[in-house]
């Protein structure tokens, strides 16, 4: 770094924040470190792609079907569009609970990243509500059944099951109530629960550092 | 140690070059995607049934309604479209579009005055379409129209 800061650097200090996020001391890692990072270019992928669909996508019974139709067949590259944001979903998954399965294994959730850890599982929580109530929107047959389905298992809860019910369907049946009340819910409460909890997430991660793996001796 | 700078320098220029090709391949099919809908449509172009010829006024401009089916989008309406239809001599047809030429409200006939009006910004145009007051920047656009076995038709684009 030169000794004199730039004219944007005395203004901002942007270089020892650049400092402080990409040239910290890491421990010597394997590449199972990097399934974090993944996770979050990937959550990334899907806020672009997200933000993207809402350009068309109507939640209504009348015009989801349709509006998801006209994006893959008429759009241009809305097919692409789409597709990233689909299967990005599937990945998201797989790539929070792989990172999960590393914290666990190198037992890197103890003292002093605890909080981090809790943070880390509601994350998780929230990427799969993330993906129940994205799945409801194309509003075709599967997303229909499936929704019917998934909201049905609430029901069982003992006393306040059918009041659950209620609540995820917005009454008694499926209908556009649940059509929008997933979307607003996918749109607006989870990302906000998403971009809260990940850059608290991931300012402990900087904070604290991350753990070293474990060594064989001990 | 010029060894480990190199090493370094060329790590930070190749995370700079990945992150310039995602924000590429990110950004460019979103401008596409979100751009599309602005592509100018054909218009397809076809005669228009309007109604009797009996219907039209000699010496005053008509009104005739009629519905089209036009798809915005994933949705298909049917739409109203008006004309007015002036003639003379009830053997030739002029048809105008009520459509004002300065921002796209609709004109209406005003009998007594003998002009067409736009109520948003005070446009005037004559029997025939032209302005005579107000902001319009040009006539009242014309459509073809002819006549088939006493029913009058108009070109009209979709």
């Amino acid at each position: 770094m030169s000794d004199r800061p730039s004219w944007l650097d005395e203004r901002t200090g942007w270089k020892q924040i650049w400092a402080i996020l990409f040239l910290r001391k890491i421990p010597k890692v394997n590449w199972a470190y990097t399934l974090g990072s993944a996770t979050l270019f990937v959550a990334i992928n899907q806020i672009v792609t997200g933000i993207l669909l809402t350009i068309f996508y109507v939640p209504s019974p009348q015009d989801a079907y349709d509006s998801v139709r006209y994006i893959t067949n008429t759009v241009t590259l809305g097919w692409l569009i789409r597709g990233l944001h689909h299967w990005g979903a599937s990945a998201m998954v797989v790539l929070a609970v792989a990172h999960m399965l590393r914290v666990i294994i190198h037992g890197a959730y103890k003292y002093p990243r605890e909080v981090t850890w809790i943070t880390g599982v509601a994350l998780l929580l929230i990427v799969i509500a993330f993906g129940f109530t994205g799945y409801l929107l194309p509003w075709d047959q599967k997303a229909y059944w499936a929704t019917t389905v998934g909201t049905r298992i609430v029901e069982v809860t003992p006393i306040i099951g059918d009041w659950l019910l209620r609540l995820l369907r917005g009454g008694t049946e499926l209908s556009g109530v649940t059509l929008t009340r997933f979307f607003g819910v996918h749109v607006w409460v989870l990302p906000a629960a998403l971009l809260l909890l990940l850059a608290t997430h991931i300012f402990l991660v900087f904070r604290i550092g991350i753990s070293a793996p474990p060594k064989k001796e001990r | 140690m010029g060894d480990d700078v190199s090493r370094r320098r060329f790590l930070t220029r190749a995370t700079a070059a990945i992150g310039a090709l995602l924000t590429a391949g990110f950004g460019l099919p979103a401008v596409a995607y979100f751009v599309s809908p602005a592509k100018k449509q054909e218009a397809e172009t076809d005669w228009l049934p309007l109604g009797s010829t009996s219907k039209v006024e000699i010496g005053t401009p008509t009104l005739f309604k009629t519905t089209i089916d036009r798809t915005t989008g994933w949705i298909t309406e049917s739409e109203e479209v008006s004309f007015y239809v002036l003639t003379e001599n009830a053997r030739t047809y002029v048809a105008l579009s009520n459509v004002c030429t300065h921002l796209g409200c609709r004109i209406r006939w005003v009998d007594n005055q003998d002009e067409f009006f736009c109520p948003c910004h005070g446009g005037v145009f004559s029997k025939e379409g032209d302005v005579l007051d107000g902001p319009p920047p040009r006539p009242l656009d014309h459509f073809e129209v002819r006549e088939v076995d006493g029913a009058l038709e108009v070109k009209y684009g979709v």
